[in-house]
């Protein structure tokens, strides 16, 4: 129960500092308070492994308790272990290559497929039952055709990434051409913008904040589906890691790796997130 | 109906009906409108929201078809929209996702560049915002960004302007400050103005006619000729019966 106790501490500190002091009041909460939250997360995690143990007999009849589930100081040191013998950062870009090349070739495709779907009316009659019948398959059930197709080869992986990020873009991407308020497109036509003018000067820019939007959802898809597509279709990433290590029986380094998914994950939106920053797509995010 | 003389008319309306269709019957939102404007007059359509005013400039701009009768501009009739008559909104229509700049130059964008830029020069000057060609409309006011939108409708010299309750959105002052500002951008280019309005103060203070309509079916129920120099005396005894004669055209309409 050692384990246990620091957590509690944490979030002593982190009410004795809360209430105690307005002017540590925005810095604490920015930073005690997620702390606190994760320290209990842990806290828990620990108390769910000291729940459950299994007796260890030796043959000279001593008893020993073992943990079933990792816990979260055996992740932590199996990760450092993955730290060092470099499995972590020669998967990390595999399982991020992948992604890319995926997404890429999703945001290259959706996002004109989508403007079109949006401007062109026909072009939505014939295309919107397709996508919408499409959408609603996990990607993780292409996982067959992929190897059929592809083989256990990265090629399998990246059509898994491409499939699962293009929907979101282009769904996301007609809906923003869609809900562009008339008065922009009834001025544009009146300063004589027609075709691709005004596909350049309004509908394009007009549909970008919710484009971004889209591209960040469907990034958080991408990620999500690498493991699946890792676990089953290749032979290298996080995603096999985690197969590999339950394989091994090395459930330290499947938390290990969950951790790393997590963190990367956040990176990646994180880094997304930054296009809302450009000068072009300010206003569709803040009403200032 | 104190039309403009034959040979200068501008626009001309003639026997104009709108319905939109509901399911089974129509809704009548113009009736037999007849309206004559001449170049370079200032015409104020006054009337109560649901009057069809806005859908009487909506078909002049050619955004809208008539389901009878006819608008012709210089004699020609009026197919669709045309940079020769812009459109000013009362959402303003300003990209806000472009410059101070780039939205200007939206209707400029044919012209060689020196001749663009020195054009885009010479309208933010005109609406004062000089130092602000760099920024974007959504980090500009209310008024600043109609200002962007007239300033946008002028610059490609239109021969007609069009605004839909233009300044409807803006507080008070800022619409005081506007009207000046358009009278003043009026008496320097001498286009012709048409200006769909609910307030009547703003009507006497801007046009040389107002237009009042009534509503259901949308018809116009009286011309009246504002016949003062500009800038006119908000105070003087004539402002105010103008004001008072409008006020009772529609109230006189409303009842009807």
């Amino acid at each position: 129960m050692k384990y246990s106790l620091w957590p509690f501490i944490t979030v002593a500190v982190a009410t004795v500092i809360i209430y105690g002091s307005r002017r540590f009041r925005e810095v604490a909460q920015r930073l005690i308070l997620p702390l606190a939250a994760l320290a209990i997360f842990v806290s828990a995690w620990q108390f769910g492994c000291d729940l459950k143990k299994y007796e260890l007999r030796s043959p000279d009849g001593t008893i020993r308790l073992l943990e079933v589930f990792p816990t979260p100081w055996q992740t932590v040191v199996e990760l450092g272990r993955m730290v060092t013998d470099g499995t972590l950062l020669r998967y990390t870009v595999a399982s991020m290559y992948r992604v890319a090349i995926g997404f890429g070739l999703a945001v290259l495709i959706g996002i004109p497929v989508g403007l079109t779907m949006g401007w062109g009316a026909r072009t939505f009659r014939a295309l919107n039952p397709l996508v919408q019948g499409l959408r609603p398959i996990s990607p993780i059930a292409w996982i067959p055709i992929a190897i059929l197709w592809f083989g256990v080869e990265d090629a399998s992986a990246i059509f898994l990434i491409f499939l699962a990020s293009l929907f979101p873009i282009v769904t996301g991407s007609f809906t923003a051409v869609h809900t562009i308020p008339s008065v922009y497109v009834r001025s544009a036509r009146n300063f004589g913008l027609r075709r691709f003018e005004l596909l350049r000067y309004v509908i394009f820019p007009a549909s970008l904040p919710q484009i971004i939007t889209a591209l960040r959802l469907a990034l958080g898809i991408a990620w999500m589906v690498i493991v699946a597509a890792e676990m089953i279709a290749v032979q290298s990433g996080l995603g096999y890691v985690i197969t590999d290590a339950r394989n091994g029986n090395n459930y330290a380094r499947v938390c290990g790796a969950m951790v790393c998914l997590g963190a990367l994950g956040v990176f990646l939106d994180y880094a997304i997130r930054q296009l809302q920053r450009l000068d072009e797509v300010r206003w569709g995010f803040s009403k200032v | 109906m104190g039309d403009a003389t034959q040979n200068d008319s501008k626009v001309v309306v003639r026997g104009l009906g709108k319905v939109f269709e509901r399911k089974g019957d129509g809704l009548v939102v113009l009736d037999q409108v007849d309206l004559t404007i001449a170049a370079g007059e200032f015409v104020c359509l006054l009337g109560p929201s649901g009057c069809g005013k806005s859908t009487l400039l909506n078909i002049i701009g050619g955004f809208e078809k008539p389901t009878v009768g006819s608008v012709t501009i210089d004699g020609a009739p009026v197919v669709g929209p045309d940079p020769r008559r812009v459109f000013v909104f009362q959402e303003y229509g300003v990209f806000p996702w472009a410059s101070v700049w780039d939205n200007i130059a939206i209707g400029l964008r044919h012209l060689p560049r020196a001749e663009r830029d020195a054009r885009i020069h010479r309208y933010v000057e005109l609406i004062g915002l000089e130092g602000f060609e760099k920024t974007y409309s959504s980090e500009l006011s209310g008024g600043m960004r109609q200002r962007v939108a007239v300033a946008r409708a002028l610059a490609v010299s239109p021969d007609v302007i069009l605004m839909d309750e233009p300044l409807g959105a803006l507080d008070s002052l800022t619409r005081f400050q506007m009207r000046t500002e358009i009278l003043r951008l009026w008496q320097k280019e001498r286009m012709t103005i048409l200006f769909v309005t609910h307030d009547v103060d703003e009507s006497v203070q801007l046009a040389d006619r107002v237009v009042v309509m009534s509503p259901r079916p949308g018809r116009i129920a009286a011309v009246v000729p504002i016949d003062m120099p500009h800038p006119r005396e908000l105070g003087s005894p004539a402002y105010a019966a103008l004001k008072t004669k409008l006020y009772e055209l529609l109230s006189v309409t409303h009842a009807v």
